[in-house]
Parts: C-alpha cells; structure tokens; sequence
C-alpha cells in the first residue's frame, strides 16, 4: 500500500495512464464501438488449464453462502453479448488472477481491454492493435517513430529463422521432447507440448520479438489454439495471434471458434489437464456452450493495460504504475 | 539441485559447466500456459550476463554460497572496501561486480555479501535505506498547483532521486534500493 506522498512522486507516471486509459476509449467510440460491462463475480469461471480464479463467498440476506470466483476475463460475457447481436464491443476494466506474482509484468488484479468484431477474421483485430497503438503514441508523444511500422511474422517463420527448424515437423510431444533434451533442456518426459514449446519459444524467441518494431506473431500450433478457430489452409495450426513490444507479451487474439460442439471437447481435455495439475476443476457453463454456437464469425483479443502503461512510462515494475 | 523456487537475486546457479549469479528474475505465463520463470544471471568468471527461461518447478542447479554480513568502508579508486564485521578482514569487490547496486552504497552500511571461495560474487543490499538529504531545491509557491509535485533532490552519497516538493536539505528520507523510489520521509 502507498502512502500519500509516494503517490505524489508516481504522478508523472499515472497522468500518463490516465491518458492512456482515456484514449483507448476514445479510440474505440471512433470506431462506434460499444463499450460494455461483464460481471466480475461468476459463478462458472473460465477452465483455462494454467489460470486460478480467485473464490469469493458471498451471502444471501440470511446468511446462506455462496461460492463464487472473480473472473479470469470478461471473455465468457462478451461472447454472449455477441451471440445475442453485439457486433463491435470493447470492455475496459478489473481482472483477476491468483497465484500470480505481485511485481514484474504480472499482478494479481490488474487492467485488460478485451475487445470482439463480427463478420471478420484476426487480420482485422491486427489492424485495430496497429493503430490503437499508433494513436497511444500520438496522444502521449512517445514511440511514434517505432509504432508507425509493424511486423507481422507466423510462427512458422519465426521457428525457420531463429531455430532453423520446419516448425511442421516438431507439431508432436515427441518430437519437441528430442529436441529440447538436444538443446541442452532438462524436461520431464511428460511434460505437455504447450510446454515444451514455449520453454523453447521463451529462450530463443521472445527476446527478439519487438526489438526494432512491434511484432505480431500468427498462426499457434492447434494445441495452443484455447478458444481459437483452426486455420482454414492449414489446420495443424489455428487463427491466433500474439503482440510483442520489446520482447514483452502485450495481447494474445483469435479468430473466434463459432463450434459449441468443438468448444465442449476442449473444455473436457482442459478439465483433464487441470485435475492433472491438481488444479481446482469447474462445472462447464452451458449458457456458454450456447452462446458460442450462435456465435457469428468473430474475432477478438485480450491486451494488458498496464503493461501499457509500463511500456509508455519505461517502468520495469507493473507495481509502479498502478494505485496500490 | 533445488528448482525454480531458489531463483532469487544473488543465488548462484552452474549452467554449461560454468557459474552465474541471478542478476534478475521474473515470472512468464506465455499466453495463459504455464508458469516459467525468466532469470537474468552474470558469469563469475567472464562477467557476460545471458537469459534463461526455466519451466517453474524445473529441476535448477543452486550453488551452496555463504552469505555474511558485511560492512561498506569505502571507495578505493574503482574498488568497493568491504569488511567482515566479525573477523575485520576486508575484501575489495570491482564495480563490475556490483553494477547499478553501487549507486546505493553509503559508508558504513551495512550489507549481505554473497561469497563464493572467497571471493564477494554479489551484494544484496536492505530494501529500503536511510539517507540525508544533501541538496534539495527550495519548493515554488505554486508548484503543485502547475503539476509539478516531485523534484530531483541528491542524497549524502551523491544518489540522485525524485522525491516530493516539501522535502528539505538535511530531512533524512528512504530509498527502496529495488526500484530507486523515493519511499518515505523519516521523522524523529
């Protein structure tokens, strides 16, 4: 917690989140999107095999308890609102995640923008990040040379020129075991694919991503497709997408899966993987499994505020540019 | 052999046959996977610093160091005099050694050194540190009402901070040596 005055040495830096904050809004109502609300306390939150939500109880007026969980991402509520016949809609608000880290880019309750078109893929969703963040540069006149060009690099490619290696052939658990183990890793032999990949990934990748220009990377093997739709030319790999800024995570999209017959399938492995973790495992929420097949075609993403901002004022700490 | 969970400043790991201390570390949970964890770390022997990512949980190979409480004497042209208080022996450490951590040093304080046959391989110095305010630039009527509510003030070993306007020559204030903020006035 920050005394007064320690707050008063910030304010240079929350100005600028201030603005931040205020642009992204502005930049979407331009675009005549819709800015909504999703409940923060839900009853079935999100199965996300590696996430915890945090439990909340809650009492009726005679005493009788509840359990409930702050939400993860406002992803499930948005999807409804599109399914109903929201077509452009953006949610700027609080998420929670528990076991997280207090400090670095990560916080246990922290700032997301999520927003959701229909009647368009992911390439679409790029576009939007491109000139968010070229807007953001502008209002706050930092970076403008460095957010006025984008690269937009697959997975694949980026595999080829960083490793050497025809990502194609690695798409199994074997096959990314052998090579972890031949760069000198030290993986258990069960350890998943998703993780096997992003050990690899996150040593010889990630660092480079964003150096010169912000990069958007495409195109996730089908493991790591979560609540994406699987590419129509190749569906070893599905539509998602990442933003890196300096080597740094900023938003991770997808073109939307519109299956609730699909959905319900991932949801029962994620339910597997979690009970293997001996993570908590929750009921699937079928009013999702609904909405999801009266989705139209859709795509949307998840992006960090406060890295954001971290990224605007050059605070390494996510503690630095937040009110605590 | 530990794992991830002794990844902290200062902590020494052997990697490729050769010894690096953990200059910095941060957790990563790529696109909601799983938890790895990012650490920064500086060869003993050659100085280049290299990134790692382990797999939080992941089998890591921790070096038993000593750790000992010492005192900071002084500076001796581009060494740091340190002493044991028990024994009064002294060890002189480079500031290569110490990197950005020598901007907090202040004579006679006291830190944990990180030993390593013999030899100090790291410092860990108190989250937050005393000093005096050795030259802070009168406040403006009206300062804060223009927005300005932080000056650059320099403390008795020359650090250099942002602090609030209202602070004064000779106050005494703290510093969290993590981040360089300015972290509180000390009223007596």
């Amino acid at each position: 917690m920050y005394t007064f005055d320690q707050i008063a040495t910030q304010k240079h830096i929350l100005d600028l989140r201030w603005q931040i904050i205020k642009t992204i809004r502005e930049f979407f109502w331009s675009e005549k999107f819709c800015e909504v609300d999703a409940p923060l306390l839900m009853r079935l939150p999100g199965q996300e095999p590696y996430l915890s939500p945090m439990t909340v109880d809650v009492h009726d007026e005679n005493g009788k308890a509840y359990k409930r969980f702050l939400h993860t991402s406002p992803e499930f509520a948005m999807k409804k609102l599109l399914a109903a016949g929201y077509t452009t809609i953006f949610y700027l608000g609080k998420c929670f995640r528990d076991y997280e880290s207090f400090g670095g880019n990560h916080y246990p309750e922290f700032t997301m923008l999520e927003w959701y078109r229909t009647a368009c893929d992911y390439t679409q969703i790029m576009n939007d990040v491109e000139m968010l963040f070229l807007e953001l540069a502008k209002t706050t006149q930092k970076h403008i040379p460095y957010f006025s060009s984008w690269n937009r690099i697959s997975m694949k490619e980026l595999w080829q020129t960083y490793l050497g290696i025809n990502l194609d052939e690695y798409l199994t658990q074997e096959a990314l075991l052998e090579l972890s183990i031949k760069k000198g890793f030290n993986p258990s032999k069960q350890e998943s694919f998703e993780d096997l990949f992003f050990r690899i990934f996150l040593n010889y990748i990630e660092p480079e991503l964003g150096k010169d220009v912000p990069t958007i990377v495409y195109e996730y093997p089908a493991q790591m497709a979560a609540l994406a739709k699987l590419s129509d030319k190749d569906s070893r790999y599905a539509e998602r997408f990442e933003v890196y800024i300096h080597g740094i995570e900023i938003a991770n999209a997808f073109s939307e899966l519109t299956n609730g017959v699909e959905q319900y399938d991932r949801f029962k492995k994620e339910q597997k993987t979690r009970e293997k973790n001996n993570k908590p495992v929750y009921d699937i929420d079928g009013s999702f499994i609904d909405a999801v097949n009266n989705l139209p075609t859709c795509a949307g993403i998840a992006l960090g505020v406060d890295r954001v901002v971290q990224l605007f004022t050059g605070c390494k700490d996510i503690q630095n540019v937040i009110v605590s | 052999m530990a794992d991830t969970t002794a990844i902290k400043k200062g902590a020494v790991i052997r990697h490729n046959n050769d010894l690096y201390v953990v200059t910095d570390f941060s957790f990563v949970n790529p696109g909601k996977g799983s938890a790895f964890t990012k650490t920064k770390m500086k060869s003993i022997s050659a100085g280049k610093t290299i990134e790692i990512t382990y797999k939080s949980g992941e089998t890591v190979d921790v070096v038993q160091v000593s750790r000992q409480t010492m005192q900071y004497l002084y500076k001796n042209g581009e060494m740091f005099s340190f002493m044991n208080k028990e024994t009064y022996e002294t060890i002189d450490v480079s500031a290569d050694v110490l990197e950005d951590e020598s901007r907090y040093l202040k004579e006679g304080m006291d830190v944990i050194a990180v030993i390593h046959e013999e030899g100090i391989v790291a410092i860990q110095l108190p989250i937050k540190v005393q000093y005096t305010v050795k030259t802070a630039p009168p406040a403006v009527k009206g300062d804060s009402a223009g927005g300005n509510v932080t000056k650059e003030i320099v403390l008795e070993n020359d650090l250099t901070i942002q602090a609030p306007i209202f602070i004064k020559e000779g106050e005494k204030v703290l510093v969290n040596t993590e981040t360089g903020d300015y972290g509180g006035r000390v009223t007596e």
